[in-house]
């Protein structure tokens, strides 16, 4: 009977401790994006899992999460474990930074280019034959113009837009923040359904036939055509828009956590380099890089564009005044409603 | 969908046209452009309502998303959490019982009883950690059965502590629920009930072989202990082999078998004697060691050295067919003191049985609790599953208790039961059975002048679970 109890529990502990050996192990990424990016991270996580293989042998899977840019912050300051986050803009990053901590204030400087590796700007996408005969941001605002456009709230994307619009404004003769409130104003009555994202808004716009004008990323806009065919979209490009820096980051704090900071800082890294750089191309991003650039330069039209920091003042400013609570978008939507 | 939506828009524009018309008593018809531009403007207000009512839609499922479940059905009530990381769950169970010895002498008193009343509660927290929480509000003593918590670390390793059921008897580790009879077979007799100590315990294989071993304060046969007499302690271990568990439900056959076991030392005192008292079927005490109420408490026999069980058992259900079967010895070192005179001796009782059980009804048997193929539903003519069930056990105490009467008293204790019994279950559903069993146990000893009388022992339960 003694032996049968020794035995019995050799036979369990033995059972308990064992562990399996276990090879290199694969690597898992999370990273967290803006809406209308869907395809132009498919195509680079199918790229760097091929190129991290052949460097390190070690299987690399990035998950994507997309929604609109401020929503996507705001989960991640919640908890969403992104490994990496690429958003519509550097003002919903520096809230991740500010509000939870997960990444140090000075991530701008961590990548080339203000960790901006591509950029976009905002052009109109109308139906075939323009019948509005919509041409620049002025005639976003006559009356029986339907314009869709995202919350901005929610989306990057939407806050580009306004800021455009607004910009526009600014630099008709006699322009101030007065009279670029009241364009800006009169341009939202015009806006019927305010989706969550930029992604949202192409449906509305293309597959649920609402509007006359789509406010849209021109990655968004191209990728609409060339999805749908150019007998159903055109392009407008207006007199003047504005330099949209997408930003990325690894979220450090997490992936040093999950043990995956190398490979996700080497997945940003990946974006600067010539084969990252044509893919953002291809995905009709405007490349960084100058040289493939050049050579996509035709896929997109010429628009003089100003940027967030010489007439806003920089993000966080601009932030503050028009899309913090109770900001100038707020008082126009809501006296609007 | 369009079909629709032109069609809503035509009579909203037919209204909107033909209104003013007639209120104005304007016979100009309309343009066709300006009809069309009218088609068109209301076209576009249709979409845009059906659109911010599919964002609407979008916008509460996303929301639903974020916000804890609240569930409730036949396994209970439970909130969980958004992310399913974090669970509340409210369980329980009460057993109506009535109980008849039929041809019986005194003292056996017929009786209706609360069996048990059983709130259970359970949680998960981030993910890994469970607790439960099990106490029994059912006679006259509030009695904390089950307070334990767990870090599941992954299949294969789970740990466990607080008090809990030591892995040993094979119906004892059945829920109260579940097993086939109204109350569980002889070798319960010899296994212990709850206990308070840590566990390993862990399914290899994907549950082809599952193991826990533990350590206890130890309780004696029977026991639901609280307290611990000395400071040795009892190691419990159980290896349980389940070669179809892979397959699932898919498995024709369920099959188990394994060994359960423990070990260790009780040192009692007379006051404290760290014994059992066995039973019948009936609950009817038939064998208890000799004690004494007179202080010194010369005389009374109490634990005092090694205390082993061994238990084989397994099962096996094909079908609607189920057979149980198990055997336990326990075997524990006793003294007793007599003036300045203590004698010693190592009693080994052992019990078996041998249960099986058929679904009249056709359910599949198995280890748990079934749920009908058609639940009670007399608006339909449904009325549940019906399940026959039958058990022989035999529970043999040491002779060498009896001898010389120095350790149990052969007057009031039996050396020997057996016992047959039959019965009927009626399960209405899932949540609902009613029982009846009969149950016919023959004694050896038990009197002074010979064989205790047999025990005829007809019970009933109402057994609601959640």
């Amino acid at each position: 009977m003694r032996s049968l109890f020794t035995l019995g529990t050799a036979l369990l502990l033995g059972g308990a401790f064992a562990a399996p050996l276990e090879a290199q192990k694969p690597v898992t990424l999370l990273n967290v994006s803006y809406d209308p990016t869907r395809e132009l991270y498919k195509s680079i996580n199918a790229a760097f899992a091929t190129y991290w293989k052949g460097m390190t042998g070690v299987v690399v899977t990035v998950n994507q999460s997309h929604g609109g840019s401020g929503k996507q912050a705001r989960s991640v300051i919640d908890g969403l474990g992104a490994d990496v986050v690429t958003l519509a803009l550097a003002y919903d990053i520096d809230e991740i930074s500010a509000r939870a901590g997960l990444l140090s204030a000075d991530w701008q400087k961590l990548l080339p280019n203000n960790s901006a590796p591509y950029t976009s700007t905002i052009v109109f996408l109308v139906r075939k034959g323009n019948p509005k005969k919509i041409k620049d941001w002025n005639d976003l605002i006559r009356p029986g113009v339907a314009v869709i456009s995202p919350n901005p709230k929610t989306s990057g994307g939407a806050r580009w837009n306004y800021l455009a619009a607004w910009a526009y404004a600014l630099r008709q003769p006699g322009g101030n923040d007065a009279s670029a409130k009241e364009f800006v104003s009169k341009l939202y009555k015009n806006v019927p359904v305010l989706d969550a994202g930029a992604r949202g808004s192409t449906t509305t716009f293309v597959e649920r036939g609402i509007g006359d004008v789509l406010l849209a990323w021109e990655n968004e806009a191209i990728l609409s055509i060339k999805e749908l065919g150019p007998d159903k979209f055109e392009i407008v490009a207006p007199s003047i828009s504005i330099l949209a820096e997408a930003s990325v980051a690894v979220v450090a704090k997490v992936a040093k956590k999950h043990g995956t900071y190398d490979v996700a800082k080497a997945y940003l890294e990946y974006l600067y380099t010539d084969a990252g750089q044509e893919i953002a191309a291809q995905n009709y991003y405007r490349p960084r890089n100058a040289a493939i650039a050049a050579m996509y330069a035709a896929q997109f039209p010429r628009i003089p564009m100003i940027t967030v920091d010489e007439v806003f003042g920089g993000w966080r400013k601009a932030q503050a005044t028009h899309f913090a609570d109770g900001g100038t978008f707020d008082q126009i939507y809501l006296a609007g409603r | 969908m369009r079909l629709v939506r032109l069609n809503g828009a035509f009579l909203l524009l037919t209204v909107a046209v033909t209104a003013p018309a007639l209120a104005q008593q304007d016979t100009t018809p309309p343009s066709p452009a300006a009809l069309e531009q009218r088609l068109e403007e209301l076209d576009q207000r249709i979409r845009v309502l059906d659109r911010k009512r599919e964002l609407a839609a979008d916008s509460a499922a996303a929301a639903a998303k974020t916000r804890a479940s609240v569930t409730a059905g036949s396994g209970g009530f439970s909130f969980t959490s958004a992310d399913k990381n974090f669970q509340i769950r409210f369980k329980g169970y009460v057993q109506f019982d009535g109980r008849f010895f039929h041809d019986d002498q005194a003292p056996l008193v017929d009786n209706f009883l609360i069996r048990r009343a059983r709130p259970v509660f359970e949680a998960t927290l981030y993910k890994y950690i469970d607790f439960r929480v099990m106490p029994d509000f059912a006679g006259t003593a509030f009695t904390l059965f089950d307070a334990f918590g767990e870090v599941k670390v992954r299949p294969e390793l789970n740990l466990r502590a607080g008090k809990f059921k030591p892995p040993v008897g094979l119906e004892r580790l059945q829920s109260a629920t579940d097993y086939r009879f109204i109350e569980r077979g002889l070798p319960t007799n010899l296994a212990p009930n709850r206990d308070i100590g840590a566990q390993v315990a862990g399914d290899l294989g994907l549950g082809v072989l599952s193991y826990a071993v533990g350590i206890f304060n130890g309780v004696p046969d029977l026991g639901n202990g609280d307290a611990e007499l000395s400071d040795r302690k009892d190691v419990a271990g159980r290896i349980f082999f389940v070669p179809f568990a892979k397959q699932g439900a898919q498995a024709a056959w369920e099959i188990g078998i394994g060994i359960a076991g423990s070990t260790g030392r009780e040192e009692g005192l007379p006051a404290t004697p760290g014994l059992a008292g066995y039973r019948s079927p009936g609950q009817v005490t038939v064998f208890k060691y000799r004690s004494s109420s007179t202080t010194p408490l010369t005389g009374t026999v109490y634990a005092n050295g090694p205390r082993r069980r061994i238990a084989p058992q397994g099962y096996i259900n094909y079908g609607p067919l189920s057979l149980l079967g198990e055997y336990t010895i326990s075997r524990q070192v006793v003294s007793r003191d007599t003036g300045a005179t203590r004698t010693s001796i190592t009693l080994e009782h052992e019990a078996w049985q041998a249960v099986g059980s058929f679904y009249l009804t056709g359910e599949r048997a198995s280890f748990k609790s079934i749920t009908p193929k058609k639940n009670f539903d007399p608006a339909n003519h449904t009325w549940g599953a019906l399940e026959v069930v039958a058990r022989y056990g035999q529970l043999d105490f040491d002779d060498a208790a009896f001898t010389g009467n120095r350790y149990a008293d052969s007057a009031a204790s039996v050396t020997k039961e057996k016992s047959l019994g039959l019965g009927l279950t009626w399960h209405l559903d899932k949540n609902i059975k009613i029982s009846f069993n009969y149950d016919k146990t023959s004694f050896d000893g038990g009197t002074a002048t010979g064989d205790r009388r047999d025990e005829k022992f007809i019970s009933t339960r109402f057994q609601t679970a959640f």
